[in-house]
């Protein structure tokens, strides 16, 4: 499932291919036909076989593919060989997947309180909003990893009781929520702040209370509005929990890198993307229906 | 950094380490048994002479007429100085324009390169005549590179608290009475099996890390673990750390890495031989390994 050139689906509408004018909210865009779509179907295939064929007719196809397509290899890092000291790719891949749940729970609450925070208005509130912004930009402007390098190797050497004798796998998701509560608050604060004015106008004139019509008006029109952006973001944690390698945590690119050191073969790695695709391309597909459906319900007032 | 990436070469041997058949590659490594002494251009010498090395290999590095050697980057003490392997200093250094200068290559002909571990086994073409980097030899390895016979044979050394009773009672009997942690799979995990005969199961974790918090926090007596790798955790991973003592070697061994088949192999053999015969790499391993060499010798 490549989203390459071809046409995309047009998912839901009713009204596929009638006259209606092409805009951005549009489900309806019109399908390739005739010469153009011959054309781009081709065009497509040649680039996928030349691609193939680049990779099969190199002068070193053979080695290629032993060192990075090797089954047996692959097998021996998805199951592991504790004899030869090779953990378990599939294992730790579980690890990738729990670390992930975990830490999108914590960050989905966390980040709605933060964008919410930076959207009061009270002059009382002032200290924690410019705090809200500085660790927003603190959070967004400084590589994940070197987050994870500095929080993993620093906070073990502060010597304080409880906090620096945790395993690497705290530090690790402390990090990750850390990192990814900046991103999700300002997708929600992009969501509320999509929700017009005269809803909470009317909801206030119906008499609803200010949290009233923040959790039964703003929010659930908001979060709908963010929705795939919310998924995006999960799937992009999704495959980040891989940077917890760096620090000695047994998940699963860990596990690929001291297959590939004690075998001297790097099919660990391509067994671990493996992994990692089967997770984040039916969570993309998710968001993409999700998008979609969202997208047709809109516009079904409209036709 | 150092520190876990040696482990990761290290704890490989463990097949060797379990008596399985040695590849030719693994065998030819122990440098005491390797060659019989005085036996240079001798017809037994399984290896060219290096008089005629030096006619051959100038055509055949990978830059003609230049040697061109791959590390990593950053290196370390004692097997590099200052972050810096074309100054001549540290233990690898020294080995790579020893090796070179026998094979007619001057310290101005020895160019070094930047190779990463992790790449230093990529498939294809290398970018260098060989990579000396602290790379235990072992028979799943050989089968993607080439290695030379051993230039540094690595053995297994306790560490411990300075405050635990093995610290001071070590006898072989003594020995099999404590409780030992290590990393899964290691050359010292299989050492703890093979020859200490330990009376309690070991603890086995995933990574060397936890095993050290479990010495560091007491739920264990002693770690088993190569002596490089040992020394830098008792000096500065372990509080209150202390390098027990170290094991006689057990053939586990420091190779250079080659291409596969790669035809230098055979010559750059020959010389470490000529330094193993004449003394030279029992000199420069007096010069920079004194602290490994200081720990002192006890028996499982």
């Amino acid at each position: 499932m490549l989203p390459v050139l071809g046409p995309p689906d047009a998912v839901g509408g009713p009204g596929d291919g009638d006259e209606e004018p092409i805009s951005l909210y549009s489900s309806h865009r019109p399908r390739l036909r005739g010469r153009a779509g011959t054309a781009a179907s081709t065009v497509s295939t040649l680039v996928v076989i030349a691609l193939v064929a680049l990779i099969l007719a190199s002068p070193a196809a053979a080695a290629f593919r032993n060192g990075f397509l090797n089954v047996h290899q692959m097998w021996i890092a998805f199951a592991g060989h504790p004899e030869k000291g090779i953990l378990s790719v599939g294992k730790g891949f579980l690890v990738n997947i729990w670390l992930s749940l975990v830490c999108e729970a914590i960050v989905i609450v966390l980040a709605l309180g933060l964008a919410s925070l930076r959207l009061t208005k009270g002059p009382v509130l002032l200290p924690f909003r410019v705090l809200a912004i500085a660790y927003t930009d603190f959070a967004r402007g400084v590589p994940v990893i070197l987050v994870m390098l500095w929080v993993g190797f620093g906070v073990p050497s502060l010597s304080l009781a409880e906090v620096s004798t945790q395993s690497p796998i705290v530090y690790a998701g402390f990090v990750l929520v850390f990192a990814y509560t900046a991103y999700v608050a300002e997708v929600y604060r992009a969501g509320l702040m999509s929700v017009p004015r005269a809803q909470v106008q009317a909801a206030r004139s119906l008499g609803l209370s200010s949290r009233a019509t923040l959790s039964r008006v703003v929010l659930p029109q908001a979060v709908r509005n963010v929705l795939p952006a919310l998924l995006n973001d999960f799937a992009s944690l999704q495959k980040d929990t891989a940077i917890v390698s760096t620090l000695g945590v047994a998940e699963a690119v860990h596990s690929a890198q001291i297959a590939g050191g004690v075998e001297f073969n790097y099919s660990g790695f391509t067994i671990a993307s493996l992994l990692f695709l089967a997770v984040t391309v039916p969570l993309t597909r998710y968001t993409d229906h999700v998008m979609a459906r969202d997208r047709s319900r809109r516009l079904a007032g409209m036709a | 950094m150092h520190s876990r990436k040696s482990v990761v070469a290290a704890a490989v041997s463990l097949l060797a380490l379990a008596g399985l058949p040695p590849a030719g590659a693994w065998g030819a490594g122990l440098t005491h048994a390797a060659v019989p002494l005085g036996s240079f251009g001798a017809p037994t010498s399984p290896y060219p002479s290096l008089a005629s090395c030096r006619q051959t290999v100038q055509h055949e590095t990978y830059s003609r007429g230049v040697l061109t050697v791959a590390t990593d980057d950053p290196v370390y003490e004692p097997w590099f100085v200052n972050n810096t392997p074309s100054n001549g200093k540290g233990y690898e250094s020294a080995v790579a324009y020893d090796v070179g200068s026998l094979l007619g290559f001057g310290h101005a002909q020895v160019k070094w390169v930047t190779e990463a571990f992790d790449s230093s086994y990529a498939p294809g073409p290398k970018r260098f005549d060989f990579d000396i980097n602290e790379v235990s030899v072992t028979p799943d390895r050989s089968k993607v590179v080439s290695f030379s016979i051993s230039y540094y044979a690595t053995t297994q050394s306790i560490v411990a608290l300075t405050s635990d009773a093995i610290a001071k009672h070590h006898s072989p009997a003594e020995l099999r009475t404590y409780l030992y942690a290590d990393q899964i799979g290691t050359t010292g995990l299989a050492y703890i099996y093979a020859q200490i005969h330990p009376t309690r199961e070991p603890r086995i974790y995933n990574t060397l890390d936890e095993a050290v918090a479990a010495l560091q926090t007491k739920q264990v007596d002693a770690i088993v673990v190569d002596t490089p790798d040992g020394q830098y955790m008792a000096s500065s991973e372990v509080k209150n750390g202390v390098q027990v003592g170290q094991f006689p070697s057990t053939g586990e061994h420091y190779g250079l890495l080659f291409s596969k088949g790669n035809p230098l192999v055979p010559c750059v053999d020959s010389a470490l031989t000529a330094m193993t015969n004449d003394g030279a790499l029992a000199k420069l391993s007096k010069q920079y390994l004194g602290i490994y060499n200081s720990i002192p010798a006890i028996k499982p």
